[in-house]
C-alpha cells in the first residue's frame, strides 16, 4: 500500500516509516502540513495523520480534505486520549483513531482494516475465481495451493485487490507501488511484475484493457 | 462512619437542662419564701384567734363552767382546724374546744408561739388573773398540708413554664441553624470546577466568613486542578509520542537486526512496553484524580485480555465489579510485572466480595520476600510513604486502589507473595 504519514516527531516518524516499509508499504513521510501541498504523488491508500503539527491541526486538515470530496481512509495518531477528542476526530471524518503510545503492529492491522472497509470488504480474505487472498497473513492460494510471491508482486496484487471492480491505470499502479520518484525511472518494471503474477495466479486472473489499466477478474 | 455530636442536639439538651435547672432553682426559692410566709400567716391567725378568745373569755370568766371537755356544749358538726384550751396552773384543762385533747398542751406555763412536738403549733397567753393559761393551737398536719399545697402548686407552675420554654428554645435553635443547613446543602452541590458555580448567599452574618472560606478554597482548588490538567495534557503529548517512537524504532530494528541481536532488542522492547504501561497509568491516574471512568466488567475477563507474556495466570474465582477498567488494568499489569521480575512463573487469581469490599487477590509462586521486608512494605503502604520502600509499580497499584476508596495489601505466602487490591464495592451498593 502507499501511505502518506504526517508526523512531526522525528523518532516516531522514522521508526514508523521504516517499520511500514519493512511490511511492504510505500510511505511518504512529511513533518508539516505545508509539505503536503508540495507532494503531487497521490493517490494514497491511506493517510496517517498526527493531530498536533507544527504549522496547524491535522484534524482541521482532514476536515478540509473531506470537504473537497476526498474519501481516502484517514487514521489519526495522537496523544489526545480524551473521549471527547476521539468523538471529535471520528465525527470530523477520521476513519480510525489510535492513541500514542501504540504498537506499530497494531497500526499496520488498523491500516489494513480501514483500507479493507474502504474497498467494501469486511473480511481480510478476498476471493477472485480460484484465487484466495488473505490480506492479514499476506498469503495467496491458487486452487487451494499456496503461491509464493515476491514483496513487489504482493504489493501489486494487494493494490489491485483493494480496488476491486475497477481498472487501475499503469501510472496509478506505478505510484502506489514505488512512489513518484521511482515511477518514471522504472516504468517497465510493472509489466514484468504483472507478467510474473499472471504466471503464478493464472493468465486470466488479471485483465488488461489498453488505455484503462489492469484489474483482478472476479 | 464515626457518629459525631450534633450542634443542634447539644444546644437543645443544654437549653432544656438550663430551663429545668432554672425552674428547679426558682421552685426551691418559691418554696422557701412561700413556706416562711405561710407559716407567718398561720401564726398571725393563731394570734388573732387567741386575742378574740381572750376577749370573750376575760369578760365572762367567772360565769364559765370550768369543768374540762364536758363544760362546753356540743357544737354543730364540723372539721375543726383550730383548737384551744384553758389550763390551770396544776395542769388541769378547765375549758377546751370540742376536738382539743383532754390532756393539756403544755403542763408548764408557756407564753407566745411554740411547737408541741410535731402535732401542734401553739400560741399561749395568760388569762386576767395570770393563773390560768389560754392555749390556741393549729394541727401540725394542717399546717404541713397548707405548706405542701403551696409548694406543689408553685413548683408545678414553674416546671411547666420551664418545659414550655425548653420546647420553644429547641425549636428556635433548629430555626437558627436552618441557614447553616442551607449553606451545607449548597456546598454539597458546589463544584468549583464549573465556570458558573455559585454558593447560596448566607442569611446570617456568622456564615459569611464560612461561605467566603469555601469559595476561596474552591477557587484555589479549581486553579490547581486547571494547572494539573494543563500539565497532564502537556505531559501526555511530551511523553506519549517519544514512547511510541521508541517502540516503533525498536520494532523496525527487530525486523532488520542480526539474529544474535534479536534477544537483546526484544528485551529492550519489553522494557519499553512496561515503561509505556507505567506512563499511561500515571497519566490516566493524574487525569482521573477528580473523576473515575467507572464501568461494570468482570475482573477475570479483564485479566484475560492483558498482555502478560510468559506468566501463567490461573483464575480460580472471579466476579463482576464496578471500577475504572483502564486504571485497574494498569494496577494489575504492574503487579504481574512485579511478580514476573521477581522470578514468578505463575499467578493465581481469586476475586471475591465481602462487607462492601471487593478483594482481588494475586498469589504468585516466586521465591517471595523475607517477612521483615514484607512488614516494611506494608507499613509504607499503610502510611503512604512510598519513597525508598517500594517500586513505582506497587505505589501505582496502591494509588489506583485508593482512588477507588480501597487499598493495596502485601503479605508473605508460602511460596511467593500475595498482593491484594481491595476496592469499595460500588456494584453491590448500587444493587441494594
Amino acid at each position: 500500500m502507499r501511505l502518506l504519514m504526517l508526523e512531526d516527531d522525528a523518532i516516531l516518524g522514522e521508526g514508523l516509516r521504516d517499520f511500514l516499509q519493512l511490511e511492504g508499504h510505500v510511505v511518504d513521510w512529511v513533518m508539516r502540513l505545508i509539505d503536503v501541498a508540495r507532494l503531487t504523488k497521490g493517490p494514497y491508500d491511506a493517510l496517517l495523520v498526527d493531530w498536533q503539527l507544527p504549522d496547524g491541526s491535522g484534524l482541521a486538515w482532514v476536515k478540509t480534505l473531506r470537504a473537497t470530496g476526498d474519501t481516502t481512509p484517514v487514521l489519526m495518531m495522537t496523544a489526545r486520549d480524551l473521549l471527547q477528542d476521539r468523538i471529535n476526530g471520528l465525527d470530523t471524518g477520521v476513519d480510525d483513531y489510535l492513541v500514542k503510545p501504540f504498537r506499530p503492529e497494531e497500526l499496520v492491522a488498523r491500516i489494513r482494516a480501514v483500507c479493507r472497509r474502504a474497498a467494501g470488504s469486511a473480511s481480510s480474505r478476498l476471493v477472485f475465481g480460484n484465487v484466495e487472498i488473505d490480506l492479514a497473513t499476506k498469503t495467496v492460494l491458487v486452487s487451494h495451493v499456496a503461491a509464493a510471491l515476491t514483496a513487489r508482486e504482493w504489493a501489486l496484487l494487494e493494490a489491485l485487490a483493494l480496488r476491486v471492480g475497477r481498472y487501475v491505470s499503469k501510472d496509478e499502479l506505478d505510484r502506489l507501488l514505488k512512489g513518484g520518484d521511482e515511477a518514471e525511472t522504472a516504468s517497465n518494471a510493472l509489466e514484468v511484475h504483472v507478467h510474473n503474477l499472471r504466471r503464478k495466479l493464472g493468465r486470466e486472473s488479471i485483465e488488461t484493457v489498453r488505455g484503462r489499466g489492469y484489474r483482478l477478474v472476479a | 462512619m464515626i457518629s459525631l455530636p450534633s450542634i443542634q442536639r447539644r444546644l437543645s439538651y443544654f437549653l432544656v437542662g438550663v430551663s429545668l435547672a432554672w425552674g428547679l432553682s426558682i421552685s426551691v426559692t418559691i418554696w422557701a419564701v412561700g413556706r416562711s410566709q405561710v407559716e407567718k400567716m398561720l401564726d398571725y391567725t393563731l394570734l388573732e384567734a387567741a386575742e378574740i378568745l381572750y376577749g370573750l373569755l376575760i369578760f365572762n370568766v367567772d360565769l364559765l363552767p370550768m369543768q374540762g371537755a364536758q363544760a362546753m356544749p356540743t357544737p354543730y358538726v364540723h372539721d375543726e382546724h383550730l383548737m384551744w384550751q384553758v389550763v390551770e396552773p396544776g395542769g388541769r384543762v378547765m375549758l377546751q374546744s370540742h376536738r382539743a385533747p383532754a390532756e393539756p398542751i403544755s403542763v408548764e406555763r408557756r407564753l407566745g408561739f411554740f411547737d408541741a412536738g410535731d402535732d401542734w403549733r401553739v400560741f399561749g397567753m395568760p388569762l386576767r388573773d395570770d393563773k390560768r393559761m389560754l392555749y390556741v393551737a393549729h394541727f401540725g398536719v394542717d399546717r404541713k398540708e397548707a405548706n405542701l399545697l403551696g409548694v406543689e402548686t408553685a413548683v408545678a407552675a414553674v416546671l411547666l413554664s420551664a418545659l414550655g420554654c425548653a420546647i420553644w428554645l429547641r425549636s428556635r435553635v433548629r430555626k437558627e441553624l436552618g441557614p447553616l443547613n442551607e449553606l451545607s446543602a449548597s456546598v454539597a452541590q458546589f463544584d468549583p470546577l464549573q465556570r458558573n458555580a455559585r454558593l447560596v448567599a448566607p442569611s446570617r452574618a456568622e456564615l459569611v466568613s464560612l461561605r467566603d472560606a469555601v469559595v476561596d478554597f474552591g477557587a484555589r482548588l479549581a486553579k490547581r486542578v486547571a494547572n494539573e490538567r494543563a500539565f497532564t495534557a502537556h505531559a501526555a503529548h511530551a511523553l506519549r509520542t517519544p514512547l511510541a517512537g521508541m517502540d516503533a524504532q525498536l520494532a523496525a530494528a527487530l525486523r532488520e537486526c542480526a539474529p544474535e541481536q534479536k534477544a537483546r532488542l526484544q528485551r529492550t522492547r519489553e522494557a519499553a512496553g512496561r515503561l509505556c504501561s507505567v506512563v499511561t497509568a500515571l497519566l490516566t491516574l493524574f487525569r482521573s484524580g477528580v473523576d473515575l471512568s467507572v464501568q461494570v466488567f468482570d475482573v477475570g475477563d479483564l485479566i484475560e485480555r492483558l498482555p502478560l507474556g510468559a506468566l501463567d495466570i490461573r483464575i480460580e474465582s472471579t466476579t463482576p465489579i464496578a471500577a475504572d477498567m483502564n486504571l485497574l488494568a494498569a494496577a494489575l499489569l504492574n503487579l504481574f510485572d512485579n511478580s514476573m521480575r521477581h522470578g514468578a512463573t505463575e499467578v493465581r487469581i481469586n476475586v471475591h466480595r465481602s462487607s462492601g469490599t471487593v478483594h482481588i487477590r494475586l498469589q504468585d509462586n516466586g521465591p517471595g520476600m523475607p517477612p521483615e521486608q514484607v512488614h516494611k512494605i506494608q507499613e509504607a503502604l499503610d502510611c503512604q510513604e512510598y519513597e525508598g520502600h517500594m517500586g513505582l509499580g506497587l505505589m501505582l497499584a496502591d494509588l489506583i486502589a485508593r482512588a477507588h476508596r480501597g487499598r493495596l495489601n502485601i503479605t508473605g505466602a508460602s511460596p511467593g507473595v500475595t498482593a491484594e487490591i481491595s476496592l469499595a464495592d460500588d456494584l453491590a451498593a448500587e444493587s441494594t
